[in-house]
């Protein structure tokens, strides 16, 4: 098990470095950087250009570039925003929960709705259920988001005015007591995390029945069922365990979405998200933004799979086997 | 141009609308006999984030938006975009207009009490020209700036000189918003003073939240005349369609909004009460750039029968609903230098083909395309991406130009993709837009010296007579020679088109009828220029949940 661990960091590491690499290359071949959308303005100030370019090192090879980045990496530190020269390690640290928080409950609601309705779906297939909740789902997962988002903001937030238009807190938010602080947080997530949500059902219903169809369809269920197992132990016991891999699977690719943010939702309801930094800063080529918000974000995938790689051998003993013989 | 489009446009604003406004030069929404009051929470909504709060980092007008409360330009711009007292009472220029000696109003103070003296004009005037500060909206006006003669006569008188005599000078000083040097000459001056401000401004900050808002309060001990409203915030909403929400159940007083919805909703009954709506031609419009380098386009006379097929009538009607205005030539009717006597292209298709066989310009072979020595008219038209509007424009233009012989393809690029082709010459015709300064002064787009990397001349415009008149214009220091040389301008380049000039958009705002004593400056719109902003006032200084949110404000 250890050994097996180990193999896996160091991948880790070779990874990490060969996904810097690519983004800076990636970046760097866009057309434009960071000074043209100022070069293009009228007015635009030669001699500050020429100063940008050379604080920012834009006017050196890319290897140097890189290596300067690197260096500042190592250090933990990602330097400032060539825009509004904000250090870009503070702004992803004051941007990171809200969209983790926003993201998070999103997901855990999707899995929460989504798992169980795919795993009774699968008991049953063909059956009224399962097609009621495909077509629902499906439906659903077909609906562009800004549209949704908006349509919620007219109804419940123009015309009934049930909940916030827009923002993360109230204007009296730090006047309220714990639970009314709680309560107006709530009141704030209820349409964006709506918003992600919905979408998503799809996606886990239909890939736990599936996995839990694979399963359901095997001898030993049936042997278990003969044996007289009830129904729901059967579901949540024998099914679920053995269904588990794809479903990790799926968890462990959702992380990098969970810190990347949705753009869309996080403009529409003013969200100080990670999403809308990623977005303007690759429009506005602020290379310093883009590359920390892509290490931080593969470092979460390549986490999450590393996660999702050793909750594979717990789930699976065959996993475990095939690590000791190498 | 100036009277027949005017007419034209009012009448296609009767057609759409029934009751449409008329086209006043100053929309007054203060109520007969009320006297202004002070006191009351505005909410005001920003596009963006601002950048900083450090007036000579800002890097865009939404930095402007809040810096105008907190702190005083040297002069201040008026309602027609002229020089005004500002922080210097009054000013006297050499006689050979290089040098520039400002009196400082000798009550004013910083918000931390300590007066305003010469010295902190100069400190100011020295991070702004300095190219390593990275002064980014304002460096540019102050390159011939001549440090070593540029000092304080006395606390209360600046003299400030050039190396070269420019009649578009002055203006420029509206860009210097003095700072304190006891407060930012320690630190670091680019990276200790964006979340704080300290200024000579009516207001002072209460707080800033990042990417969430900005809250300003009024000076108790103002120096100058102080502004009604007691507080204002000033809320990040990037989302057109949630500001507009948001104006609509009155969170946030007044926001831009988008011709669509300035067609739907101008005469919605249920906002009538609430809102109002504003509209007003800004300093700015939109062009397609020839390349001049091309060969295809070398010729004026192919630029204009190109712009010929521009149906820009259509083009106002349809998209825009009748609320833009015909362009021909680079100036604007807000600004001095417009020539009335320019009239826009008229929509030819026929006329062009004409035209175009005058240069050369057949279909000799036959197969539907112009062509000359062997040489089929082709090019590649870009624009750039996330505007609806710009595409339907180059969708329509393309198939007028297919009718008469001409193919044109499409190129959507993303903002900063574009503009590096197009400043390095690498494109062939482009649909982009201006922004123009208060000084109509055109050197750096249409000089022949101005071409890339050193000015935004990419159209590689070089006539000589344009020349001549672009450098009359920026030393001539009298104003009426000054506006006749560029008429002149104008209409040399309308003859030439290195553009094709296509609409002035007008800009839409709402407005909460809660905020009273809103004017309309020429060619800024509602604020920006002196007094506008800080001349509105509330007549009931609560509102729901204002006090609360006023009393946040306080403790915060």
């Amino acid at each position: 098990m250890r050994a097996y661990i180990v193999r896996r960091l160091i991948y880790a590491v070779l990874t990490f470095v060969g996904i810097t690499v690519a983004t800076f290359a990636l970046i760097h071949s866009v057309p434009g950087d960071p000074v043209t959308l100022y070069s293009g303005r009228l007015h635009a100030s030669p001699a500050v250009i020429e100063a940008i370019r050379r604080e920012h090192h834009l006017d050196e090879p890319l290897p140097a570039q890189y290596l300067h980045w690197l260096r500042g990496v190592v250090s933990l530190d990602f330097g400032r925003s060539i825009d509004n020269r904000r250090p870009v390690t503070a702004e992803i640290v004051r941007r990171l929960p809200n969209t983790l928080l926003l993201n998070g409950l999103a997901l855990a609601l999707a899995a929460a709705i989504g798992i169980p309705v795919g795993l009774w779906s699968a008991r049953r297939p063909g059956r009224l259920l399962d097609r009621a909740t495909a077509v629902t789902f499906f439906l659903l997962y077909s609906l562009p988001s800004f549209w949704v988002a908006l349509l919620l903001m007219q109804w419940l937030s123009v015309r009934l005015g049930w909940l916030p238009l827009f923002g993360m807190t109230g204007a009296d938010y730090e006047l309220l007591s714990g639970p009314e602080k709680l309560w107006d947080r709530a009141r704030h997530l209820a349409l964006p995390v709506i918003t992600l949500t919905y979408g998503q059902l799809a996606i886990f219903a239909r890939f736990s029945r599936s996995a839990a169809y694979e399963v359901i369809r095997q001898d030993f269920i049936t042997t278990a069922r003969a044996k007289g197992v009830g129904e729901g132990s059967l579901l949540w016991h024998h099914t679920l365990r053995n269904a588990l891999l794809p479903i990790i699977t799926l968890l462990g690719l959702t992380v990098p979405y969970l810190i990347s943010g949705s753009v869309i939702v996080e403009e529409i309801f003013q969200w100080d998200g990670i999403g809308l930094l990623f977005f303007d800063s690759i429009r506005g080529r602020d290379y310093p933004v883009v590359m920390a918000l892509t290490v931080v974000t593969a470092m979460a995938t390549l986490l999450a799979s590393l996660v999702a790689d050793v909750l594979y051998a717990v789930a699976d003993p065959r996993v475990r086997v095939e690590g000791r013989r190498r | 141009m100036k009277r027949s489009v005017g007419a034209w446009a009012v009448a296609v604003l009767l057609v759409f609308g029934g009751c449409a406004r008329s086209e006043a030069p100053v929309v007054d929404a203060t109520l007969a006999g009320d006297e202004p009051r002070a006191g009351g929470t505005l909410y005001r909504r920003l596009e963006v984030d601002i950048a900083s709060l450090n007036p000579v980092l800002a890097t865009s007008r939404y930095d402007r938006i809040v810096a105008v409360y907190l702190f005083t330009p040297l002069i201040q711009l008026n309602s027609e975009l002229r020089p005004a007292p500002g922080l210097a009472e009054s000013w006297q220029i050499s006689a050979d207009g290089r040098t520039y000696t400002f009196h400082l109003n000798p009550r004013a103070t910083f918000a931390d009490g300590k007066p305003v003296r010469a010295a902190d004009v100069v400190f100011t005037l020295r991070k702004t020209a300095d190219p390593e500060v990275e002064a980014q909206m304002v460096a540019a006006g102050f390159e011939l700036l001549d440090l070593s003669k540029t000092r304080a006569l006395n606390d209360h008188t600046v003299q400030v000189t050039f190396r070269e005599a420019l009649a578009s000078q002055l203006v420029q000083f509206h860009n210097i918003l003095v700072l304190p040097e006891h407060v930012y000459s320690k630190g670091d001056f680019r990276d200790d003073f964006n979340e704080i401000a300290v200024g000579s401004g009516p207001y002072r900050l209460v707080r800033i939240d990042p990417g969430r808002e900005i809250v300003v309060q009024r000076r108790d001990d103002y120096w100058g005349r102080k502004p009604w409203i007691e507080t204002v915030v000033l809320k990040v909403v990037i989302n057109n369609v949630t500001a507009w929400n948001a104006a609509k159940v009155g969170e946030i007083d007044e926001t831009m909004i988008q011709s669509d919805v300035w067609l739907r909703e101008r005469n919605n009954r249920d906002l009538m009460p609430r809102l109002e709506f504003l509209r007003f031609y800004g300093l700015a419009y939109n062009y397609i750039a020839w390349n001049g380098r091309n060969p295809l386009f070398r010729d004026k006379r192919v630029r204009r029968a190109l712009g010929m097929c521009l149906d820009v009538r259509s083009i106002i009607a349809d998209l825009y609903g009748g609320t833009a205005r015909a362009m021909n030539g680079h100036f604007v009717p807000e600004q001095w230098a417009f020539n009335p006597a320019v009239d826009p292209l008229d929509f030819n298709p026929a006329g062009a083909k004409d035209l175009l066989a005058t240069a050369g310009w057949t279909d000799s072979d036959g197969d539907g395309t112009l062509d000359r020595e062997g040489q089929p008219f082709r090019f590649v038209l870009t624009i750039i991406g996330g505007s609806p509007q710009a595409l339907a424009i180059a969708q329509s233009f393309q198939g007028t130009l297919k009718k008469i012989g001409v193919q044109a393809e499409l190129a959507v690029l993303d903002g900063a993709a574009a503009i590096q082709r197009i400043l390095a010459g690498n494109y062939e015709a482009a649909y982009l837009s201006w922004d123009l300064d208060p000084d109509p002064d055109p050197y750096p787009l249409f000089h022949g010296s101005q071409i890339p990397p050193r000015g935004q001349n990419f159209v590689f415009y070089d006539n000589p007579e344009a020349n001549r008149l672009i450098e009359q214009g920026r030393r001539e220091l009298k104003m009426s020679k000054r506006a006749e040389i560029y008429q002149q301008l104008h209409a040399v380049l309308a003859e030439d088109q290195p553009y094709t000039w296509v609409t002035q958009p007008s800009l839409k705002w709402v407005i909460n009828r809660r905020v009273m004593g809103v004017r309309e400056g020429k060619g800024w719109g509602l604020f920006l220029w002196h007094p506008g902003e800080l001349d509105w006032w509330l007549p009931v200084p609560t509102r729901g949940s204002i006090p609360i949110a006023a009393r946040a404000a306080e403790l915060r």
